[in-house]
């Protein structure tokens, strides 16, 4: 019994020593839920955005950084340890955010978000925007509209659309109903086709593919994992892939009118200083992205023997 | 000490999930893998009867019920069309993401602003000095009541006929059961305790998420094996208490890791490491008793 009562009591006294963190500067932790190039964007952008209303880094605040890596139990565990030891919580994708809001219910210690889709439906934030709790971030919506009247200058021809989606992601379910209300006004149908895995993905492209005439990407993190293999399939039926933001189009996608992740992630630093400032989080309406640039990639293009089209001929073209 | 509060908040809600594998595991000596799916099922069960305003309580155990139902048919996928015990688990683990999916009507179904298990007048009514607690206790009490419960039930003739099942099936044949029909039962018992675990997951973090369960099975194995191995040459620490031990040190393990605030990457091979130093620690622990002995 001895040896097991030693035992506990290492680890409790391993825990404690590293908990007692400095005081003085402000604790700020950036809880990631996945590792991801725009999720990893987001909090360079929030780390920017701090700095520049005058929160920097080793001057007056301290950052914990913490990842989740997409497992749903350490995202509780992550959510609850910040909860303890930080002044503020940074939480990056919905689940994150989520659980963050929630283990800061009882102390009330600010938590801003930040790639969310659809913070209403998450409920983290009322209709207006606002919130009873001590939260606000961002939100990255995709500018479908913008993606749709793209999708019909490059394809005038073009009738369906078809979606790849994981069942289990919240925003997925939002944008794809955004894109099926707004599709038939640019006479367009979309066809979708929903997985469970990322490992579906390919079996999903090959039934879907013969039913479209291009793919349209979500801000879907598991289908977009598998991104590689869907150009692959695309490109040899000879049919493009709009992307939802720019590294897919540097990834090989045609074009995309997406969410410029560094920016969304700069927001929402200042949206933090804000509420160091004094504010109180609930009261500052989330923030939509209006979009970003738009990107295409000509070479791309000129496989598939696609002009690009006079009126986004400014775009940014990803291989220059 | 908050770190502790959240370990023992995690530690005891999991180690529902682990006695659950532990009577598959270890007295069934079944590798049940409907845990992935059970789990998320009890939250999304709970989860929807809370957001149409049922009583928090009654929502765990109509999730108990839901439980047992699956595990209710793993069995008789396994016993009555003798498909092999993994097979049979994968395939009600499959189907039930698509029934979780339809209960919850969504992927992702948060109630931050409903009364729940934890959240609600009475738990508010505790004294003042309680509160940062409030949320173990009532955990506590019910891992309790259903450890209190499940050593009861082993004493019995059933949970003895359980054990033979997993230990020596032709005991059970000679006193005239059936087999088949006792292996049902323990499915049913441990996925009933496991979408309570669930259950008590979603009201705890007031959300459902249909990716809650991945990885359930992985950690109630872990937790059951940790425990039993720490305890294993202690007559008085019974295997339901090991489990319950397991879990906790198990989520000890993964908050250490977290405090110890390395690179977000390394995190798993940390809490690997640390498992492996507490089996090896265990297993020294175990030779010295022989030796006495």
């Amino acid at each position: 019994m001895k040896k097991i009562t030693a035992m506990i009591i290492a680890l409790v006294l391993a825990l404690s020593l590293c908990c007692t963190a400095g005081a003085k500067t402000l604790t700020i932790g950036i809880a990631q839920f996945a590792e991801h190039p725009s999720l990893d964007n987001c909090r360079t952008g929030f780390i920017d955005g701090l700095a520049e209303a005058g929160y920097v880094e080793g001057d007056n605040v301290e950052y914990i950084l913490q990842n989740a890596q997409a497992d749903m139990g350490l995202t509780q565990q992550i959510a609850q340890q910040m909860a303890q030891e930080c002044d503020l919580i940074c939480a990056i994708a919905t689940p994150m955010a989520q659980a963050a809001v929630n283990a800061c219910l009882d102390n009330g210690k600010p938590v801003i978000y930040t790639a969310v889709s659809d913070p209403v439906a998450a409920m983290l934030a009322d209709a207006e925007g606002k919130s009873a709790l001590n939260t606000t971030g961002t939100c990255d919506l995709l500018p479908v509209e913008a993606q749709l009247k793209m999708i019909r200058a490059f394809l005038p021809e073009a009738k369906t659309i078809g979606i790849l989606y994981t069942t289990s992601e919240t925003n997925s379910e939002s944008q794809l109903k955004l894109y099926k209300d707004l599709a038939p006004a640019y006479g367009f149908e979309i066809v979708e086709a929903g997985v469970s895995m990322g490992a579906d993905v390919p079996l999903a492209m090959d039934n879907i593919l013969p039913k479209v005439d291009c793919i349209s990407n979500l801000t879907d993190n598991t289908v977009v994992s598998y991104l590689a293999v869907m150009i692959d399939k695309a490109n040899t039926a000879g049919k493009p892939i709009f992307g939802s933001e720019i590294e897919q189009v540097k990834n090989g996608c045609l074009a995309a009118e997406g969410v410029e992740y560094i920016s969304l992630g700069r927001q929402t630093g200042l949206m933090a200083a804000e509420v160091l400032n004094g504010a109180f989080a609930g009261e500052i309406a989330f923030w939509s992205s209006e979009g970003g640039d738009m990107t295409y990639n000509s070479e791309v293009a000129s496989a598939l023997g696609i002009a690009i089209p006079a009126e986004y001929a400014d775009g940014i073209d990803v291989t220059k | 000490m908050n770190v502790l509060i959240g370990i023992l908040e995690e530690g005891l809600i999991y180690s529902l999930l682990a006695l659950g594998v532990l009577i598959t595991y270890r007295v069934l000596d079944f590798p049940d893998l409907t845990v992935d799916s059970s789990f998320p099922l009890g939250a999304a069960v709970s989860a929807i009867l809370t957001v149409n305003g049922m009583n928090p309580v009654l929502t765990l155990l109509v999730a108990m019920v839901a439980g047992g139902l699956a595990g209710l048919v793993t069995g008789i996928i396994h016993v009555k069309f003798k498909v092999r015990d993994l097979l049979s688990g994968i395939i009600v683990m499959t189907g039930l993401y698509s029934i979780n999916l339809r209960i919850a009507g969504r992927a992702n179904l948060p109630f931050f602003n409903m009364n729940t298990l934890m959240n609600n007048p009475f738990v508010k009514s505790f004294p003042a000095a309680l509160q940062p607690w409030s949320k173990v206790i009532v955990v506590l009490v019910i891992v309790l009541i259903v450890k209190v419960l499940l050593d009861l039930f082993m004493n019995t003739k059933a949970g003895f006929l359980l054990r033979a099942v997993g230990d020596n099936k032709t005991v059970v044949t000679t006193l005239a059961c059936d087999e088949g029909f006792v292996k049902i039962e323990g499915l049913v018992l441990a996925n009933a305790l496991v979408a309570l675990a669930g259950a008590v997951m979603a009201q705890k973090n007031r959300v459902f998420d249909i990716s809650m369960g991945t990885g359930s099975m992985v950690f109630g194995l872990a937790a059951v094996i940790i425990g039993t191995n720490i305890f294993k040459n202690r007559q008085k620490v019974n295997s339901s208490t090991a489990a319950i031990i397991g879990s906790i040190i198990y989520k000890a393990c993964v908050a250490l890791a977290l405090s110890l605030g390395l690179v977000p990457q390394d995190l798993k091979l940390i809490t690997a490491v640390l498992f492996l130093g507490i089996l090896i620690l265990g297993n020294g622990l175990k030779k010295k008793v022989k030796f006495h002995a």
